[in-house]
């Protein structure tokens, strides 16, 4: 099987677009397969349509990677799928807005309230799934596990605010942005490759200094996500220090003088 | 005609994405070890097949199209990457024979012959008519990518559109198969064909390029690059075939040599020939890496695929029964590899403490899911202890320092040093900045 075939060439492509026609090609169907034989196929489908699927793919091959391709450090896969996110989706799609019950963290729940559906986020560490989600009267930007939704229905809401909203959010969300740049300690410049790998899930930018062969990553991310982004920089150890972003090197000094505390009895 | 190679396209585009525009011309030129003008030629190429695929011109600059290519993370659901993977060169006249064969047989089933004349009626007239044996050998391709079948009965064959994929679907079904096919191909391995049929029924559906509600976070989304190998590295373990390649180390500072046609001119690279009987492809979810196991001078060996090009399948197989031995060696080597680390095995012990007043334990909850065979063997009040056994300790060290204050490694002795001296370097590079806190 070769990725880089004709049939997938951009020209060809464009030219079925304006046709208005489609290929599927046995790369596709074969993928397809194999990924419907995966147990979160049975959450995303109704049983008749698996069984359509499976019936249209049965004498196709699959990609027969099980035996040659392992995968390494990966989170417990706990959850691809859930049964809200079809019902969930459906109602974002609908522009519509929803009442809501969910559970808290410390087990108190929160009952119907009103609120607009914004986007639906799978987190790859934790590997489950939020709604992410606008409070209605508190006018915040809510983001609920959909393990603790207990109950959700599709609600109402004046077109014109179903419209404005997803804008409103959106600024919201750019407010609470911060940025912080992280420097690559030269000695490891090495390992650059590695380093940015490593940040390559944030929004990032990379500058180059030739005279000092310096590289500085400036990293956007959610305030929320700081957590995430310190054990990122924890990660990768010595080879890059917080060169601006005064929380981060706040909490970093912190983090390090409190592990040596742990130590304590060697580092006297 | 020799094989059309992507290596310069995927490792271009790796060093683009990752370093995000950091380099000058000159720099990238350089680092990927070709020249400017190729540089400047491979980025117009680039950007010719995004501008196609996408029908957004970028600009000019190296900068600028890094940037257009940047995260965005709650601005655009396509996977901007996959126009590498539409990259295969075809002759103009060809794209639109096969356009127009297969815009003929969504309409209907058809012979070789009445897809003649729909060919010799629908092609712009400066272009060569083709002929029969042409139309025969574009059904041969079309028949063999899977994209149309031949229907059942004699001579002469009529070839059908082979879509019934999605033509038996209901609405609703067609959602729930797009979702389904956004939802793996973001949080699954490998992706390519998952991005590629996404696309298929994006138009299969006609749904517009409007907002997908979901969103994957902390997602390796240039992963999709080192999957260009994947399937020619896969080839070669089911054939059980020795390959030979060009390895460029990552952290050598090049990691493409251009492959010149004239040895007069042949530059010095930094890359190194090697040869092995690969046998496992391994994705570290750590860095969302991909790496190539197999087995070469009496021993297992290990590349990073991002180092790889070149790759050039040996005639020979290897005997059944040698390959069983092979694998069962690696099997046994990467037993208690964290990731890939053949070293000696060594029995970690850590203490994690549970967060002060947290309404969840939340450093419990990310032991257990991300601690793979690791085992939590005492807790109490305001700590647990977690055991592993792992091939050295070089590749758990990040993973157990990333918790900073809340691990504290009890055994290997040598390990607590190390993690002792290295918080004293880390807290170091802070000092100077306390004043400022």
């Amino acid at each position: 099987m070769n990725l880089f075939e004709k049939i997938f060439n951009y020209q060809l492509i464009s030219r079925l677009e304006e046709s208005g026609s489609y290929t599927l090609t046995s790369h596709e169907r074969a993928w397809l397969k194999t990924m419907l034989a995966h147990p979160a196929a049975d959450e995303a489908f109704m049983p008749e349509t698996l069984r359509k699927l499976r019936a249209v793919l049965e004498s196709e091959p699959t990609l027969g990677l099980s035996d040659h391709v392992v995968q390494k450090a990966r989170s417990a896969e706990r959850q691809v799928y859930h049964p809200l996110l079809r019902p969930l989706r459906r109602i974002i799609m609908n522009g519509s807005g929803i009442r809501l019950t969910f559970r808290l963290k410390n087990g108190g729940v929160y009952t119907g309230h009103y609120g607009f559906p914004y986007r639906l986020e799978y987190s790859m560490v934790k590997r489950e799934w939020y709604l992410l989600w606008h409070h209605m009267r508190h006018q915040s930007f809510m983001s609920t596990r959909l393990a603790n939704i207990v109950d959700v229905h599709e609600e109402a809401i004046a077109p014109d605010r179903s419209a404005a909203l997803p804008a409103q959010i959106s600024a919201q969300l750019e407010g609470r942005k911060e940025t912080a740049i992280i420097e690559v300690v030269r000695l490891y410049n090495q390992e650059l490759s590695r380093i940015l790998y490593a940040f390559s899930c944030f929004e990032k930018e990379v500058d180059y200094d030739g005279d000092s062969d310096t590289y500085r990553i400036k990293l956007t991310f959610l305030g929320d996500e700081s957590e995430y982004v310190l054990s990122k920089i924890r990660f990768l150890g010595k080879r890059v220090r917080v060169a601006e972003g005064a929380r981060l090197q706040r909490r970093m000094l912190e983090s390090t003088s409190k592990a040596l505390a742990r130590y304590a009895a060697e580092t006297q | 005609m020799a094989k059309e190679s992507f290596d310069k396209e995927v490792q271009f585009l790796r060093m683009l994405v990752l370093t995000s525009g950091a380099y000058s011309r000159q720099q990238f030129a350089e680092r990927l070890g070709i020249s400017v003008h190729t540089f400047d030629k491979t980025l117009r190429r680039l950007k010719e097949i995004v501008g196609t695929v996408y029908q957004q011109l970028p600009e000019t600059q190296g900068r600028e199209f890094a940037n257009m290519l940047r995260f965005n993370y709650y601005e655009s659901a396509d996977p901007m990457l996959l126009f590498l993977y539409r990259a295969k060169s075809v002759k103009e006249s060809e794209s639109y024979r096969l356009s127009v064969l297969i815009a003929a047989l969504q309409q209907r089933s058809l012979t070789a012959m009445e897809l003649l004349d729909v060919c010799c009626g629908g092609l712009p007239s400066d272009f060569p008519m083709p002929d029969e044996k042409t139309i025969r050998s574009d059904l041969r391709y079309l028949e063999e990518v899977g994209v149309v079948r031949r229907e059942a009965g004699g001579r002469p064959y009529r070839y059908a559109i082979h879509n019934s994929l999605v033509n038996e679907l209901t609405e609703q079904e067609r959602i729930d198969l797009y979702a389904f096919v956004d939802v793996m191909a973001n949080t699954q391995v490998p992706s390519v064909q998952g991005y590629l049929l996404r696309d298929s029924l994006k138009k299969a559906f006609k749904l517009q390029d409007a907002m997908e509600p979901f969103l994957y976070r902390y997602h390796y989304f240039s992963r999709i690059l080192d999957e260009a190998h994947l399937f020619t590295l896969l080839h070669a373990i089911r054939d059980r075939r020795s390959i030979t390649f060009l390895y460029f180390s990552p952290k050598n500072r090049q990691s493409y040599g251009s492959k010149n046609t004239n040895p007069l001119f042949e530059r010095e690279t930094e890359g190194k020939q090697a040869r092995m009987l690969p046998l496992k492809v391994v994705y570290d979810h750590q860095y969302g890496r991909w790496y190539l196991l197999g087995y070469a001078r009496h021993d297992i060996v290990k590349y990073r695929v991002e180092g790889i090009t070149q790759i050039v399948e040996e005639e020979d197989k290897a005997e059944e029964a040698l390959f069983a031995e092979r694998m069962e060696l690696l099997q046994l080597r990467t037993r208690f590899s964290w990731l890939i680390d053949t070293g000696r095995a060594v029995l970690i012990r850590a203490r994690f403490f549970n967060p002060e007043g947290a309404k969840v334990n939340f450093i419990r909850e990310r032991v257990e899911l991300q601690g793979q065979w690791g085992e939590i063997t005492e807790t109490t009040g305001e700590s647990f202890i977690y055991e592993i056994t792992v091939n050295g300790t070089t590749e758990i060290k990040p993973w157990l320092r990333s918790f900073g204050s809340s691990c504290e490694v009890l055994e290997p002795l040598q390990l607590r040093r190390e993690f002792i001296a290295e918080w004293k370097e880390i807290q170091a590079y802070y000092e100077p900045v306390r004043e400022n806190l």
